[in-house]
């Protein structure tokens, strides 16, 4: 009981658990949480002089919307295009798995993306919801 | 010595004598024996058969395990290998496929489009029934960083039927930080809040239909809602909200055949157009979706009568909006202050504005919109334009969104001409409108 218990909180405290989303950025990107709605709506661009370059995560996706940015994906679509047609900005590229998104978050200047599980220390981690 | 073989032919002769005198007993004793010992034998051999047997089942069966442990040895690391490579393989993918920003074969096209039936249509009296609305191009090409593009081709009908095709937005922007863009081109004149909110793209906006004078010039619209020029934009961003500036310069419009033209090649007089917004939207906290703000114009706006008609035309105006996930409430109001530069007529002022209430609810989107324009007919500004008469109009209309993509929308509506001609006349719209 105690053994399982000891396991139950060390993976609460140091570990992924299943459900976790991690919204990371490029190393040179310093994000705030508050900004992450922003940023994945086109409606923050820069941080400083750093441009952003959000990404989608289709593996990750339907968690994204409903825990971080809480509108559900023909809400998601019909704001990017709105903001397409309004403002020239195009939507975020889709990447197709954990892997392609942090090789992309990795390796884009100002990219930022979300994964479920735990990115490594070679990304920005964001926020973890 | 002689002793010694004497006691041993004495031992002999005694065990002879033994033997001799015993022959009966000693020789059931040895057939016995003998009986047992063949038996015995028998069994050994038995024994050794069966031995023999089992050693070349083992044999066998050791012969069948021992290929197994001797191929395998060398499948082991070929099957590591193969790991190795197809995990090679797909890490190569995933790098490929994350540095992929966008897709690089071409141009990703976007647009919209619609159809509908009507009764009766403002804008050309005498028609009625079917008709192709809009196909309507908009392309973002991907050129950098901070430089962006937007390119709008729309073909739509005329107002007699024919087919045309028009380039409704070309701007080429730089992008210096959030709080400035600068747009070189023809674009969405930046006044109100639907003008650069809904435009072409009839599925973007809930209602069917535009209110009549912020139609576009060559529909029912009275205003200059495009210009070519430069165009200043940007937002400032706080905790609950942001606050929204436009800065734009132009050319002056031209009304050419009672159509408002906006001059993409330049205008004769070089008098230009310039305005400004300036509004604030709140995206957090009680009022979440609220927004309102401020406008101004000023143009010298000629037409093509003679003697021609050259016109100071000043706008200003507001509006409100609030946007949820629940409502969709826009109002805007302009204030028109027109004055005759060709010293004729003088100065004039008219007004215009609507009211659209719409409620987002799970079987679609229901609307009312009143809408009014009391416009001087003395102001040659109105008077040269074919739809600038007064009008007031009460719509309601209901929005069903059949996908993702595409969506259906009626509206009955009820409209009176004020001045000019004084009438009357309902309408009956149906739409269907789609995004691609």
């Amino acid at each position: 009981m105690l053994p399982a218990l000891g396991l139950a909180l060390a993976c609460w405290s140091n570990g992924a658990n299943a459900g976790d989303l991690y919204v990371i950025c490029n190393v040179g990107v310093t994000l705030q949480p508050s900004e992450i709605k922003d940023a994945f709506i086109g409606e923050k661009g820069f941080v400083g002089t750093v441009k952003l370059a959000p990404s989608d995560n289709t593996a990750a996706q339907a968690a994204f919307l409903e825990k971080v940015l809480k509108v559900d994906a023909t809400k998601y679509a019909g704001i990017w295009t709105k903001k397409a047609f309004r403002d020239g900005v195009n939507p975020p590229p889709v990447k197709a798995s954990d892997a392609e998104a942090l090789a992309y978050v990795k390796q884009t200047p100002g990219g930022c993306g979300y994964v479920a599980t735990s990115p490594g220390a070679e990304v920005k981690l964001v926020a973890r919801f | 010595m002689f002793k010694q073989v004497g006691n041993t032919v004495r031992g002999l002769m005694l065990g002879a004598a033994l033997l001799g005198g015993g022959t009966p007993t000693i020789a059931q004793v040895a057939n016995g024996e003998a009986a047992q010992l063949a038996e015995l034998r028998q069994k050994l051999d038995e024994s050794l058969k069966m031995i023999a047997a089992l050693n070349a089942r083992v044999q066998e069966l050791e012969a069948a395990r021992v290929p197994a442990p001797v191929a395998a040895a060398p499948a082991a690391p070929a099957e590591a290998q193969r790991i190795e490579v197809v995990e090679t393989k797909v890490a190569q993918m995933e790098a490929a496929n994350a540095s992929h920003v966008a897709d690089t074969t071409g141009l990703p096209m976007h647009g919209f489009a619609d159809v509908g039936v009507a009764n009766h249509y403002s804008w050309n009296p005498d028609l009625k029934g079917f008709n192709v609305g809009n196909l309507d191009f908009y392309l973002t090409p991907r050129l950098g960083d901070r430089t962006k593009a937007l390119f709008e081709l729309n073909i739509e009908t005329d107002t007699d039927g024919t087919i045309g095709v028009d380039l409704e937005r070309a701007q080429i922007g730089y992008t210096f930080s959030d709080a400035a863009t600068v747009w070189l081109g023809r674009f969405h004149t930046p006044f109100g809040y639907m003008n650069t909110a809904f435009h072409h793209g009839s599925w973007i906006s809930n209602a069917l239909r535009r209110p009549a004078f912020l139609n576009f010039e060559d529909h029912d619209g009275i205003l200059p809602v495009h210009t070519v020029g430069s165009w200043l934009t940007g937002a400032v961003r706080g905790d609950e909200g942001k606050l929204l500036y436009d800065v734009y310069i132009g050319n002056g419009q031209k009304i050419i055949g009672g159509i408002i033209d906006m001059r993409s090649a330049g205008n004769e007089h070089g008098q230009p157009i310039a305005g400004g917004r300036l509004g604030y939207e709140w995206t957090g906290g009680a009022v979440d979706g609220l927004a309102f703000g401020l406008h101004a114009f000023s143009s010298t706006i000629s037409d093509d009568q003679l003697p021609q008609h050259d016109t100071r035309v000043r706008v200003y105006g507001g509006y409100v909006v609030y946007d949820t996930d629940r409502w969709e409430h826009i109002s805007e109001v302009y204030f028109f202050d027109n004055q005759d530069l060709s010293g004729r007529t003088g100065s004039h002022r008219s007004e215009a504005g609507f009211l659209q209430l719409a409620y987002r609810s799970a079987f679609g989107v229901p609307y009312l919109r009143y809408e009014r324009a009391a416009l001087q007919q003395a102001d040659q500004y109105f008077a040269q334009q074919a739809y600038g008469a007064s009008y007031w109009r009460a719509a309601v209309g209901m929005r069903f969104d059949i996908d993702l993509k595409s969506a259906f929308k009626l509206e009955l509506a009820n409209t009176h001409i004020t001045d000019r001609v004084r009438r009357e006349y309902n309408e009956a719209l149906a739409q269907y409108a789609i995004r691609f």
